[in-house]
C-alpha cells in the first residue's frame, strides 16, 4: 500500500485493516445496491404493477415490495450502522488491545499514549465520516427517487436519521463511547456489551424524544380533517368544551348527517385537532438531535482522554490540578 | 546523559488496598545491568512499568534518565512480562509499526538483524511463532528504538535453556556496544547471575538490597562456628543451628573473632537469606557504608580483614 501517511496513523491502519476492508465493502455495496435498485428493480416493479388488473386477479399483488423491502432494508443499516461501530471500537479498537496488553507495547514505543489515543480515534473517525457521507448522499437521492413504490415518509425512525449529517454523529459518537467503555472495563467482550448496550439506549431516548426537540403545531378546525401524507402527526382528538381530549368515542356517532351532528354535540364535541411536525421541521429536528449525539461524542472523547491520562502520568506533572 | 539511568524516591503504588511497592528508594548509575530479583508478586513488575511510564506512581518519585518517565519514554525500551505482540501481523509488519510509532529513533537494519538472528520467517504472522520467537520480536522492537535504558520484565521466563543463552548473547551484546543500561527482573535468580552487575532485591514491596553486586557480596560473610558462639554487634541477616553447629550470614561490623569459619556467600544464597527474613534490615545506597575495598576485581574483599578467613572465589 503507498499511502502518503506515516506515523501513529499508518500503525492504526495496518492494525485494522480488516475492519476498514469492511466499512469499505458495506459502503460500496449499499450505494451499489440503492443505484440498482432505482435504476432497474424500480422499472421492473412499476411493470410488474401496471401489469396487475386492479379489478382482476393480480399475480403478485405485491410487485412493489421487490423494491420497497430492500430499500427499507438500507435505511435500517445506514440509521443503526453505529452499532456495530460501538461494538467494533468498544472491543477491537481498544478493548482488545488493553486486554492482551498490546496497548503497553504501543505506549513503550516513541509516542505517548495520548498521541496513541489520538491516532487510533481521528483515523478511524475520518474514515468513518467520508463513508458516512457518501451513504447518507446516496440514500438521500436513492430514498426520493421512486417515493411512489414507497410506504415509510421521513419521519420513520431509521429514515430519519439516514437522510442527513446524524448518521455520521451517532457513527463517531459509537467510535468515543466504545473507547471509553474499553478504557474504563479494559477487556474486550465487556466493553463490546456495554458500549453497544450505551449506544442503544442512547438512539433509544432520542428516538422517543425526537419530535420535542423542535416546537410541533398544532391544528384545530370544528369539521373534521384529513391529515397530510407529509405529517408526522404525534397526537389528534376532539375539541370538549374549549379542552382538547383524546379517546372520545365519536366515532360511535353513525347515522344520517343530522343524527351524526346531534350526537357529536350529545358528547359535547366543538372541533377536532392535530398536533404534527411538518415536514419543514425535518432539518431543525435532525439538526438538534445531530447536535446532542456529537456533545455526547465530545464528552466521551474527552473523558476517554482524561482517564488515559491520569492513569500514566505520573502525579508530579499532574499536581497542580488536584491537592 | 546524566550518569544515574534509573532513581527512585520513596516510591509507592497501591492497587486498591495493597501496597505492591512502598517506599522505594534506590540508585542505578547508567551503563549497569541490573537484576530485579524477588519472588512473585514481590513488586518487581510494578517497579518496572512505573518506570516505563505505564504506571501513575501514588507515593514518592521515580526518575529515568534524568526526568520523568513520560519525557523519557522515547529513550526507554520495555518488554513487559508476557511479551504482548499484535497476533495478526506479520514480523515484518510488527517491525514497520515499531517504526512508525518510534519517529525519528528506529534503526530499521538493528530491528531486522535481531530479528534475523532467530531464523524468522519475515512473512510469519505473530501468531504462529513460539515463544522464544516472540521474545525476540519483541526485543527487536524495543532494541531497535536504540534506547539508553531497556526494562525487561522476566524476559527469560518460558524459554528453553538454548534461546534464553542466545538472547542473553543478545542483551549483552547490546549493553557492550551501545552501553545501554539493562534493567531484568526475574524470580530465578541463577538466570541472572554471571550477566549482572548490579542488583535490587524487592521483596514485599520493599526494597531489601540495592548496589553492585560484588559490593553486596562482599558486605556479608556466611560463617559458621559452635552453637554457643557471639556473633557480637555484626548485623546478623540469618542465623541457623544444626546441633552444636550454628552458620549465619552476616553483615561484618568488624574483624571476626577466630572462632569463627568465614567464607564469601554466592547471590542466591545472600538473595535467599534476605528472602526467608524478611526482618533484616535492608542494605541500600542510602546505608550502605560503600565498603573500601570495593571494585578491586576478584572477590577479594570481604569489609572485615579477618586472617583466619577461608575465602571463596566465584565462578
Amino acid at each position: 500500500m503507498t499511502t502518503p501517511l506515516t506515523g501513529p496513523p499508518r500503525a492504526v491502519l495496518r492494525l485494522h485493516r480488516t475492519a476498514l476492508i469492511v466499512w469499505g465493502l458495506f459502503v460500496t455495496g449499499t450505494i451499489a445496491g440503492l443505484v440498482w435498485l432505482n435504476t432497474v428493480t424500480a422499472d421492473s416493479a412499476r411493470a410488474k404493477s401496471a401489469r396487475c388488473d386492479p379489478l382482476a386477479y393480480c399475480a403478485d399483488p405485491f410487485a412493489n415490495t421487490s423494491y420497497s423491502a430492500p430499500i427499507s432494508w438500507i435505511s435500517t443499516f445506514i440509521c443503526y450502522g453505529f452499532l456495530a461501530v460501538a461494538a467494533w471500537a468498544g472491543a477491537a479498537l481498544i478493548g482488545r488491545e488493553l486486554e492482551q496488553g498490546t496497548a503497553r507495547l504501543a505506549w513503550t514505543q516513541g509516542v505517548s499514549p495520548a498521541r496513541w489515543l489520538a491516532a487510533k480515534l481521528a483515523v478511524p473517525a475520518l474514515v468513518l465520516t467520508v463513508g458516512g457521507i457518501m451513504l447518507v448522499v446516496a440514500f438521500r437521492w436513492g430514498w426520493a427517487a421512486n417515493r411512489d413504490l414507497m410506504g415509510d415518509d421521513w419521519a420513520f425512525a431509521d429514515v430519519f436519521v439516514a437522510r442527513g449529517p446524524a448518521t455520521v454523529a451517532y457513527a463517531l459518537c459509537a467510535l468515543a463511547v466504545g473507547t471509553l467503555t474499553a478504557l474504563l472495563l479494559r477487556r474486550a467482550l465487556p466493553a463490546l456489551a456495554v458500549s453497544l448496550g450505551a449506544m442503544w439506549t442512547l438512539n433509544f431516548f432520542l428516538e422517543r424524544y425526537r419530535e420535542s426537540f423542535w416546537p410541533t403545531v398544532t391544528r384545530t378546525s370544528p369539521p373534521e380533517f384529513e391529515a397530510s401524507r407529509s405529517w408526522w402527526p404525534l397526537e389528534n382528538g376532539a375539541i370538549i368544551d374549549g379542552r382538547r381530549t383524546q379517546d372520545v368515542p365519536y366515532w360511535e356517532c353513525d347515522g344520517t348527517s343530522a343524527e351524526n351532528e346531534r350526537c357529536l354535540d350529545d358528547l359535547g364535541i366543538t372541533g377536532h385537532y392535530t398536533t404534527y411536525h411538518p415536514q419543514s421541521h425535518y432539518w431543525p429536528l435532525h439538526l438538534v438531535e445531530t447536535g446532542i449525539v456529537l456533545t455526547v461524542a465530545a464528552v466521551a472523547t474527552l473523558i476517554a482522554f482524561r482517564l488515559l491520562r491520569r492513569r500514566t502520568t505520573a502525579p508530579a506533572v499532574r499536581k497542580g490540578a488536584s491537592v | 546523559m546524566t550518569d544515574t539511568a534509573l532513581e527512585a524516591a520513596a516510591l509507592g503504588k497501591r492497587f486498591r488496598r495493597r501496597w505492591a511497592l512502598r517506599d522505594c528508594t534506590f540508585r542505578l548509575p547508567a551503563g549497569r545491568v541490573c537484576a530485579v530479583v524477588g519472588p512473585n508478586g514481590a513488586g518487581k513488575s510494578t517497579l518496572l512499568a512505573l518506570a516505563a511510564g505505564l504506571l501513575a506512581p501514588e507515593d514518592g518519585t521515580v526518575t529515568v534518565l534524568g526526568t520523568d518517565p513520560a519525557s523519557a519514554r522515547a529513550r526507554v525500551g520495555y518488554v513487559a512480562q508476557d511479551k504482548p505482540l499484535y497476533p495478526q501481523l506479520t514480523v515484518a509488519e510488527t517491525l514497520r509499526t515499531g517504526a512508525d510509532l518510534n519517529p525519528g529513533r528506529w534503526d530499521a537494519a538493528a530491528a531486522e538483524r535481531i530479528a534475523a538472528g532467530g531464523d524468522l520467517d519475515p512473512k510469519a504472522r505473530v501468531r504462529s511463532l513460539s515463544g522464544g520467537q516472540r521474545t525476540r520480536v519483541a526485543l527487536a522492537l524495543a532494541l531497535a528504538k536504540r534506547p539508553e535504558l531497556l526494562l525487561l520484565d522476566e524476559p527469560m521466563a518460558d524459554l528453553d535453556p538454548l534461546a534464553r543463552h542466545e538472547l542473553m548473547g543478545v542483551l549483552m551484546v547490546q549493553a557492550a556496544q551501545h552501553g545501554t543500561t539493562i534493567v531484568m527482573s526475574s524470580h530465578v535468580v541463577a538466570e541472572l547471575e554471571g550477566s549482572c552487575d548490579h542488583l535490587l532485591l524487592i521483596g514485599d514491596g520493599r526494597v531489601r538490597l540495592a548496589g553492585e553486586i560484588d559490593d553486596l557480596l562482599a558486605a556479608h560473610t556466611r560463617v559458621s562456628g559452635p552453637a554457643q558462639g557471639s556473633l557480637g554487634d555484626h548485623t546478623v541477616v540469618e542465623s541457623r543451628t544444626t546441633g552444636r553447629q550454628l552458620t549465619a550470614l552476616i553483615r561484618p561490623t568488624g574483624p571476626l573473632s577466630d572462632d569463627w569459619r568465614a567464607s564469601m556467600p554466592t547471590l542466591e544464597e545472600l538473595v535467599l537469606a534476605h528472602l526467608r527474613n524478611p526482618d533484616a534490615p535492608a542494605l541500600t545506597p542510602t546505608q550502605t557504608p560503600s565498603p573500601a575495598e570495593s571494585g578491586s576485581g576478584a572477590a577479594s574483599g570481604s569489609a572485615s580483614g579477618s586472617e583466619s578467613e577461608s575465602e571463596e572465589t566465584r565462578a
